[in-house]
């Protein structure tokens, strides 16, 4: 289970790279197409732009022409009437020569306006005709006078311009030719003002635009980076879990191999303590049989020797007897053993809690409920000020100590005053307890022995089934911890219990 | 007669917890026809007190002729301890010893060789079988040569 449990960690941390994987690769097209979007609205809109600028430097060249045209047209018209007045009053005849050159200089300057005004509006081409109509009248009224001056007329040519023709026309064609000059102006105004604000927001544009692709490639760089270290953090994680699941499995490989060995040897054990009594059943039942047909063949004979009757009579007096006491223990023994092995079996299924509980308090319980046995061998007990509490299963708990104790006080020596010292230590999260007596202590050889089930060392003057210390180890291993002993055959014994402080909660097991 | 009447009679010591299991050998040794005298001994301490000497020396047997049948699971010790105690004893290393157990594991009986065990018989559960081997054992019993102890 919990192999699986760490497969389905890396197999949630592969998940997280590849949808990560998969998020970059929508975000970076993502940007990426903002960022052609914004380069191609810069472009559009800058050439808008300088479309908007090129028209109106056009319109401002247009309208310098229409501006000159119609100087001209005003200055030719004021030469050509200059020219009339001097020759009316010089009468002489150089004074014409300006005035044909005006004429001509009218002539083609309303031309060009036209040309330059050709595809203006309505407005523009209705005034220029005016301006036409206006000239055309002025210089028909300037050429008649002329001809009557020509003609030596010149009182004539006098009177025309004295009615004040000529002079009215002149202001009317020079106030249209202003207009025109002043609307050329506006426009000009307009279209310089137009192509300034074009040129501002082309800067703008460029500015802008400028500042976002810039701004996208920081993002991108930004997330570029981002999922590199979340790449990196992602490979760390994945070779940790990776570590931790080697370690894992080194460490439960070597606790099934000890819980293996464990189950090996208890099997060997139960085979074997469980076939010796059953021997005794078979043989004895064979006894029995005999016993019987001893005593068959005895009553069925007429004349029995007197061995058949001593042999009958022994079957029936001490043979059948002895076998049925022996199949009775022997039965006795196995029913023994079965609830021993029951018993242990249904604590090793047993669910351990975990809760506080203060080592003190339940060592000094478990002292109470030996009273009577200290109290009986006069041992004196030695507590320490104080003791860690850990975090366990209070029965298991007091079943260890319990056990380790009413070892000390059992296997006491009586030939010394009995001493049990009981200290503890905290350190690294684990809590050490060492139960040390001066009893009677165990060989070498049988150290390892004394834990195992039904098995007992040294001299068999006391009685016990042989169960509490493999209980007491099988207790302690299942909640993380283990217990050791040191012993010095004739003088006494340490046992050792090591746990954390924090019992682990290992799945039950099936067996102590 | 057979040679374990000979000159020095040989004494069976008998190493078995089992109440029972001693008295089934027992009688099928004597079934055998061997009347050898049996010293039973329940524990492995008290087993060693008797082939060793309460001096654990080993000379108090010096001169005697013995013959072991050893359990190996035995209440206080392990049998090959005992075992091994007996071959590592200058005055009992020739004392044939019989191992007689219903342990089968390979190992052990290997074990038991190479620490010069003689014999390692198990005990079958099936009656029969386990009649027929104490009782050929103790047909090989009363025909083998026994050196007394030094």
């Amino acid at each position: 289970m919990w192999r699986f449990i760490a497969y389905q960690q890396l197999y949630e941390e592969i998940g997280r790279i590849a949808m990560h994987q998969s998020g970059l690769a929508r975000k970076t097209l993502l940007l990426f197409s903002a960022g052609a979007a914004t380069l191609l609205a810069i472009v559009v809109l800058t050439l808008l732009l300088v479309s908007t600028f090129r028209a109106s430097t056009e319109t401002v060249g247009q309208e310098r022409e229409v501006r000159k045209s119609a100087a001209d047209i005003r200055l030719a018209l004021t030469d050509a009437e200059s020219a009339q007045r001097g020759f009316i009053l010089t009468k002489r005849a150089p004074y014409l020569e300006p005035y044909t050159d005006a004429h001509r200089r009218v002539g083609e300057a309303i031309a060009k306006l036209r040309a330059t005004l050709d595809d203006a509006g309505a407005d523009e081409r209705s005034a220029i005709d005016t301006v036409d109509k206006l000239a055309q009248a002025k210089l028909a009224e300037l050429d008649e006078t002329l001809q009557l001056a020509k003609a030596g007329d010149f009182g004539a040519a006098a009177a025309i311009v004295n009615s004040d023709r000529g002079k009215l026309l002149m202001e009317d064609a020079r106030a249209q030719l202003t207009g025109l000059i002043d609307r050329s102006e506006r426009v000009v105004v307009d279209n310089i003002a137009a192509s300034d604000q074009a040129g501002d927001r082309l800067v703008w544009v460029s500015t802008i635009g400028g500042l976002a692709i810039l701004a996208f490639a920081m993002l991108a760089t930004s997330i570029v980076a981002d999922n590199t270290r979340g790449l990196r953090a992602a490979r760390n994680e994945v070779e940790n879990l990776n570590r931790s699941l080697e370690e894992r499995v080194q460490e439960r490989t070597a606790d099934l191999r000890r819980s293996n060995e464990e189950i090996q040897r208890f099997a060997y054990v139960v085979s074997h303590d469980l076939r010796a009594p059953l021997v005794n059943v078979m043989g004895f039942t064979s006894e029995l049989e005999t016993a019987a047909a001893t005593l068959a063949k005895y009553f069925s004979s007429a004349d029995a020797s007197p061995d058949l009757a001593a042999a009958a009579h022994a079957s029936a007096t001490l043979d059948i007897p002895e076998s049925v006491g022996f199949i009775r223990s022997s039965t006795t023994k196995m029913d023994g053993l079965i609830a021993a092995i029951l018993k242990l079996s249904r604590e090793g299924r047993r669910e351990l809690a975990r809760e506080r509980v203060p080592l003190a308090d339940l060592v000094a319980a478990n002292i109470s409920a030996l009273a009577h046995q200290i109290e009986t061998s006069g041992a004196e007990i030695e507590l320490p000020d104080e003791m860690p509490s850990v975090v366990g299963d209070r029965t298991a708990l007091s079943q260890i100590f319990g056990n380790i104790l009413d070892n000390a006080v059992k296997y006491l020596d009586p030939k010394r005053p009995g001493k049990i010292r009981i200290t503890s230590e905290e350190a690294g999260g684990r809590v050490r307890v060492r139960i040390a007596d001066n009893g009677r202590g165990i060989e070498n050889k049988d150290v390892e022995r004394v834990f195992e089930l039904f098995r007992r060392a040294g001299p068999q003057d006391r009685p016990g089934d042989g169960v509490g210390l493999a209980h007491v180890r099988a207790l302690v291993r299942r909640m993380g911890g283990d217990v050791t002993l040191k012993s010095q055959y004739g003088q006494g014994t340490t046992f050792e219990v090591d746990l954390p402080k924090k019992a682990v909660t290992k799945p039950k097991e099936e067996k102590i | 007669m057979s040679p374990m009447d000979a000159a020095h009679p040989v004494s069976i010591v008998m190493v078995e917890d089992d109440d029972g299991h001693a008295r089934l050998i027992e009688r099928n040794i004597r079934r055998a026809g061997v009347n050898n005298h049996i010293d039973r001994f329940a524990n492995g301490n008290a087993a060693l007190d008797h082939l060793l000497g309460s001096d654990r020396s080993g000379s108090s047997n010096a001169g005697r002729a013995m013959l072991v049948l050893l359990d190996l699971n035995l209440p206080d010790m392990r049998g090959v301890d005992i075992l091994a105690e007996i071959k590592s004893n200058p005055h009992l290393r020739r004392v044939p010893v019989v191992i007689l157990t219903t342990t089968d594991d390979e190992r052990e009986i290997e074990r038991c060789y190479d620490l010069g065990a003689n014999v390692y018989i198990t005990k079958p559960v099936n009656y029969d079988s386990f009649a027929a081997a104490i009782q050929q054992l103790g047909l090989f019993v009363s025909v083998m040569q026994v050196p007394a102890a030094d």
